[in-house]
């Protein structure tokens, strides 16, 4: 190797935002490099599956035996096809999500902080802006690939299952919703992971840090609530808050009639989640680009 | 010619302490040696040249442009070595490569094509679909060259790339710097402590010292710029002739350093002295000269004594500060 011969590279380089896609796209592939990542990848299409398989079934039966399939939606209305189905759908593929999160989120974006990585992207034609969002769109396109993706799936089965394609003119509020509610997963989810996995760039206490928030608050939460008999206290459970706004994406009539009332302050409660994680993603990157 | 990189009263801090102190410097494009003691301001340098940290004063001008305004168009045309960072695990050596390529604005395919070929050329053939992790030290090294050299940059900025490089490793490392130093219009920053590999790569060196510059110029300018050093070893009846000995040495204009040894003394004298005087001094002080060997002066030697690591090399007098023609202070 004593002597390079390479061919020059002399062409104009492309615009830097396109960078953010081999950064996305890196970060998925790592991603997706763990057995683990699959197997929680697996649950989540799991219970896609289920539900994929039990609207097929519904049509199915709803077209050769009628009074069967009747009955079976009044005792299974969740499946009905209506905005709740596939609200409800994203909320518990939301668990899966969660947890998939929770341990992809070092490899996403925190070995770049522990090991090095940052110095790696940022020394290219590239700046934190570029970086940060090509990390967000990764942790964005995961969330959407357990949540929105199989939910437009599920929406496109159930409008082809019918008898007329009136299903999709007529409920095209649904599919409106599936991309609202799978946004505001992607974009709150994405800035308080990244900011987590910036300030705690290990696995462990990014695993803890993610368990208190979405598992430990909203039982706080509850027993607070119990206790002082104030659904204010409802507010600390953020995935809840999520709901709340998600519903309302998919129509005045699919939110909960409990949520109704602290909409405003849930849509302030996430939109403050939102500006405290960017504020500490942007502090914190600052801060490891000035450490020697 | 618009020089490689000018710097004015460059100042950068560390919360309170000082990493860089009122820094001046210009330096031509070529191969340009960055070298001084852990904790001298080397990396913090190299990485206010890249935009990869905001100095707290002072103006740094890269290929004519600020690397304040214009830090990443800059970084298009500059490739970065970092010392121990800057390897992603999880990605094999192709991927690695080819995303530096992506993320300097090369299209995905020709990104690759270059990866292909510079792997190829830098010996890690083999081992391109092997993930980072599993790549030895030596292996690491090049292929953070290889993702430096991807994007076919004009000024490259290695900091410390023969570290943890065996000898073999080391040297053939330093022949490909060598190379890649000779291609036209291109320059590159060599940061190390290893002052032997500043020798065989650049043609100009950098001495810094406590953030500032303590020396610069080629380095043929750094070393005849010195004074010649001579070991001197004598016999005498005793100590005060040898103390007499040493006393008119110095009035002569010689600076003399005592050996451990008695009758042994480094001797620094001037361009315009006469080995002759030598013989002379010690005949009009009673003693026999029985060594006079001249010291040969290389870049650690001029290094050591000008960062004071070792008090009994030489001393150097009349080191030119600032005139050199490829690298300038002021």
């Amino acid at each position: 190797m004593s002597d390079l011969s390479v061919t020059d590279w002399k062409e104009r380089p492309r615009a830097a935002w396109l960078a953010v896609w081999p950064i996305a796209f890196t970060a998925l592939r790592l991603v997706f490099r763990r057995k683990l990542f699959w197997l929680l990848l697996g649950f989540a299409l799991l219970n896609f599956l289920l539900v994929f398989g039990a609207i097929y079934l519904l049509a199915t039966l709803e077209a050769q035996q009628p009074q069967i399939g009747k009955m079976l939606l009044r005792m299974l209305p969740e499946l009905s096809g209506t905005g709740k189905t596939f609200l409800n759908f994203m909320l518990a593929q939301g668990t899966v999500t969660m947890i998939l999160l929770a341990f992809a989120g070092s490899v996403l974006a925190g070995n770049d902080h522990l090991r090095g990585g940052l110095t790696f992207y940022l020394s290219r034609r590239i700046n934190v802006l570029h970086y940060t969002g090509g990390k967000l769109l990764a942790i964005g396109l995961l969330v959407s690939l357990t949540t929105t993706l199989p939910a437009l799936v599920l929406f496109l089965e159930q409008g082809m299952l019918g008898d007329t394609v009136e299903y999709f003119s007529e409920n095209y509020n649904i599919a409106i919703g599936i991309l609202g509610y799978g946004g505001l997963i992607a974009v709150t989810l994405g800035l308080l992971l990244f900011a987590l996995v910036s300030w705690m760039p290990r696995p462990v206490p990014l695993v803890m840090s993610w368990a208190c928030l979405f598992v430990f608050l909203p039982v706080l939460s509850g027993i607070l609530r119990w206790i002082f008999d104030d659904r204010h206290w409802r507010l600390l459970n953020l995935w809840r808050d999520l709901y709340a706004i998600g519903s309302r994406c998919f129509g005045e009539a699919a939110v909960r009639s409990s949520d109704e009332a602290q909409l405003p302050e849930a849509a302030a409660v996430v939109f403050s989640v939102c500006l405290v994680s960017f504020i500490a993603i942007v502090v914190r990157i600052h801060q490891l680009r000035h450490q020697s | 010619m618009t020089p490689l990189f000018e710097i004015e009263s460059l100042t950068h801090r560390y919360g309170s302490v000082l990493a860089l102190d009122d820094l001046s410097l210009s330096a031509e494009p070529g191969a340009i040696g960055l070298v001084g003691q852990n904790g001298a301001g080397k990396s913090t340098l190299i990485k206010i040249l890249l935009g990869l940290v905001q100095h707290t004063s002072g103006t740094v001008r890269v290929f004519g442009s600020d690397v304040g305004k214009h830090g990443v168009g800059l970084r298009g045309r500059i490739g970065y070595m970092p010392e121990r960072e800057g390897v992603l695990p999880g990605l094999n050596g192709i991927e690695y490569v080819g995303l530096a390529g992506e993320l300097n604005g090369m299209p995905r395919k020709q990104s690759l094509r270059r990866a292909h070929e510079l792997l190829s050329q830098l010996g890690l053939e083999e081992a391109r679909y092997r993930r980072l992790e599993n790549y030895s030290a030596g292996m690491q090294q090049r292929i953070k060259l290889a993702a430096t050299l991807v994007h076919d940059p004009d000024l490259l900025l290695l900091d410390e790339p023969t570290s943890g490089l065996d000898p073999d490793g080391r040297t053939a490392m330093l022949s490909l710097l060598k190379s890649l130093a000779r291609r036209p219009g291109k320059s590159l920053v060599l940061s190390t402590h290893l002052l032997g590999d500043i020798e065989r790569v650049c043609r100009h060196a950098i001495i810094l010292e406590e953030g500032a510059v303590a020396a610069s110029g080629t380095l043929d300018e750094l070393l005849a710029g010195q004074p010649h050093a001579f070991l001197l070893q004598w016999k005498s009846d005793n100590d005060a002739i040898s103390g007499e000995f040493l006393a008119a040495l110095q009035r002569s204009g010689a600076e003399v350093a005592s050996g451990d040894e008695l009758g042994q003394a480094r001797v620094v004298v001037s361009e315009q002295w006469v080995t002759q005087q030598f013989f002379q001094l010690a005949h009009e002080c009673g003693v026999t000269l029985t060594g006079l060997e001249p010291e040969e002066m290389d870049l650690s030697t001029v290094y050591r004594r000008l960062v004071g690591i070792d008090a009994a090399a030489p001393p150097l007098i009349g080191l030119a500060k600032g005139d050199a023609s490829g690298v300038a202070t002021s």
